[in-house]
């Protein structure tokens, strides 16, 4: 089932000198078990987007239907939603409060109503998922580093076994290994537990590897929508919009210009194993 | 919930106020007040409410806006408003049982709520044409003298300056940490005083450990650029007088004058 946006529009401190029409008219659907990115450029609303789909804010004209159900709806309750749609906000790791790492992940369980037991168990498989390391569980989420309060945030939402979940910028100020890693968890959840995911980011290159569907925003509208080869062919109008494509993109792209390969119909490669793919398999057509 | 916050809030528009020096829209707000409390009669209350919404008029900021500012304190005015009504001596105009009005109460009662009502539009109308910057550049300037009493007019300038700055971006990390805790199920709206509460914790404590975190970025970030206090700390914008400044210390030397004229002759 999953979502569907119906002409959603959402404006920032309508009536006043600060107005900013944030999304405009949106229309969407997004199935179970995709796995999306929504990239923009910053303040194109990708934010404010993603902030619909759980109820934190309120559309000020359209809706959205979850699973059938207009989220509107006066019987609805928006925190049944906030349970099933998790949401890993920016920088995550301000949200920790508790003593321990081990009770702050259990907030989100507990507010399911989950009882002791249940939610100590989640909230281990949670940790151990994030790759938390484990003599650390007891210890203040204060006196943790960046890293593992980033992982220890992010077991929080995990916790409470989502079937949607939504990340913003989640590798923001994360090394490359951390990036690695935190996109393989994705991909593991979204593989295995067939649940939708849905991450936020300004860089194609970073999502271009893993997402099955990339939706570009650009000044509150969907500018583009499609799997990564289809979004990746406008490349020209992508980086009018100030965003660029992969750079293994950009180089086949230049191969395929300087008839580098036999067959002329060949796409851009959108990953690095692709592209290796294909310059071997040409090359060794030609030895 | 934080939207009826219009306290040290500007509101950008180009108008004659907008322009003034912020001396002499400190000083204004001062001669405001003075006013205000020598006005007590019906020809000088006319001449303030003229007075006011020509400044209103002038200021271009719309009134809804001023007036947001108003509904929070509604409150604090009409306690002040009641006890002025009921325990006021004079002669009863109205007798129930130990309730007693006097004529004196009523009057008191509306030119209190006059008052208090006309201080904060004044007021508002100095933060919201003013940028916070100016503000307390103007203080520091109309403070200087007391430097030479060892008051730490720059120091209290400087935070006076990074306070309000803080203010909306304190508020946004509020909504910020308030959304993510409502995205794990945290309810901030329903159960009695003491839940409620309680329910803050998951908000207040994230809050003050950013607000601390970003006071020491701060701190850091002004010693990196050689901060070192007032002395010897120059401005790239020092504050001019132009020729309208004069003009309106002229006119707010009328406005004083007129009503002190008003209340003495009626």
């Amino acid at each position: 089932m999953g979502f569907i946006l119906d002409h959603l529009s959402y404006t920032y401190q309508p009536g006043t000198a600060y107005e900013v029409h944030a999304i405009d008219d949106i229309s969407l659907k997004i199935d179970d078990g995709e796995f999306i990115g929504l990239i923009g450029h910053t303040g194109s609303g990708k934010s404010t987007l993603v902030q619909h789909l759980n109820g934190l804010l309120k559309a000020t004209s359209g809706t959205i239907y979850y699973n059938g159900q207009d989220i509107y709806d006066k019987d609805y309750s928006l925190h049944d939603l906030r349970m099933e749609v998790g949401m890993v906000f920016q920088y995550p790791e301000n949200q920790l409060f508790e003593e321990t790492v081990m009770k702050d992940v259990m907030f989100g369980p507990k507010n399911q109503g989950l009882d002791e037991k249940e939610a100590t168990l989640r909230t281990y498989d949670a940790l151990r998922k994030v790759h938390f390391p484990e003599d650390s569980f007891d210890q203040s989420p204060f006196a943790l580093s960046g890293g593992e309060q980033r992982r220890a945030a992010i077991a929080g939402v995990l916790a409470m076994k989502p079937n949607t979940l939504i990340l913003d910028e989640p590798t923001a100020g994360l090394d490359p290994q951390g990036r690695d890693e935190l996109f393989a968890l994705l991909r593991e959840l979204h593989d295995n537990s067939g649940i939708t995911v849905i991450i936020v980011s300004h860089s194609m290159e970073d999502v271009a590897e893993y997402v099955g569907r990339i939706l570009v925003m650009n000044d509150g509208h969907v500018a583009f929508d499609g799997t990564p080869h289809e979004v990746f062919s406008h490349g020209k109008e992508l980086s009018e919009l100030s965003l660029s494509v992969p750079a293994v993109t950009t180089f086949t792209e230049h191969l395929i210009g300087h008839g580098f390969f036999h067959d002329d119909n060949i796409k851009p490669a959108v990953t690095v194993e692709e592209a290796e793919g294909r310059i071997l398999a040409e090359l060794g057509r030609r030895s | 919930m934080f939207r009826d916050i219009t306290l040290g809030q500007y509101y950008p528009a180009e108008s004659i106020i907008h322009e003034l020096d912020p001396r002499v829209k400190l000083l204004g707000t001062l001669v405001w007040i003075i006013g205000l409390f020598v006005m007590d009669n019906i020809p000088s209350f006319i001449f303030v409410t003229a007075c006011l919404i020509g400044i209103i008029v002038l200021s271009n900021v719309p009134f809804s806006f001023m007036a947001r500012g108003l509904r929070s304190i509604m409150v604090l005015v009409l306690i002040a408003a009641i006890f002025n009504l009921f325990f006021t001596p004079g002669t009863p105009v109205f007798k129930w049982k130990a309730i007693e009005i006097t004529d004196a109460g009523i009057y008191n009662a509306v030119i209190m709520m006059v008052r208090m009502f006309y201080l904060i539009i004044g007021t508002s109308i100095m933060t919201l044409t003013t940028t916070p910057n100016n503000l307390t550049d103007g203080l520091e300037t109309a403070l200087a003298p007391l430097s030479v009493l060892h008051v730490p007019v720059h120091e209290i300038a400087m935070m006076m300056s990074i306070a309000l700055r803080f203010i909306p971006i304190l508020i946004e990390e509020t909504n910020k940490i308030m959304k993510a805790q409502m995205a794990r199920g945290a309810d901030f709206e329903s159960g009695n005083i003491i839940t409620k509460a309680k329910n803050m914790i998951p908000l207040l404590v994230p809050l003050f450990v950013s607000a601390f975190r970003r006071a020491n970025d701060l701190a850091l970030a002004m010693e990196a650029r050689c901060y070192s206090g007032g002395d010897g700390r120059t401005k790239m914008n020092p504050l001019r007088y132009k020729g309208y400044d004069f003009w309106a210390y002229i006119a707010l030397g009328i406005f004083l004058a007129g009503v002190i004229v008003l209340k003495v002759v009626f």
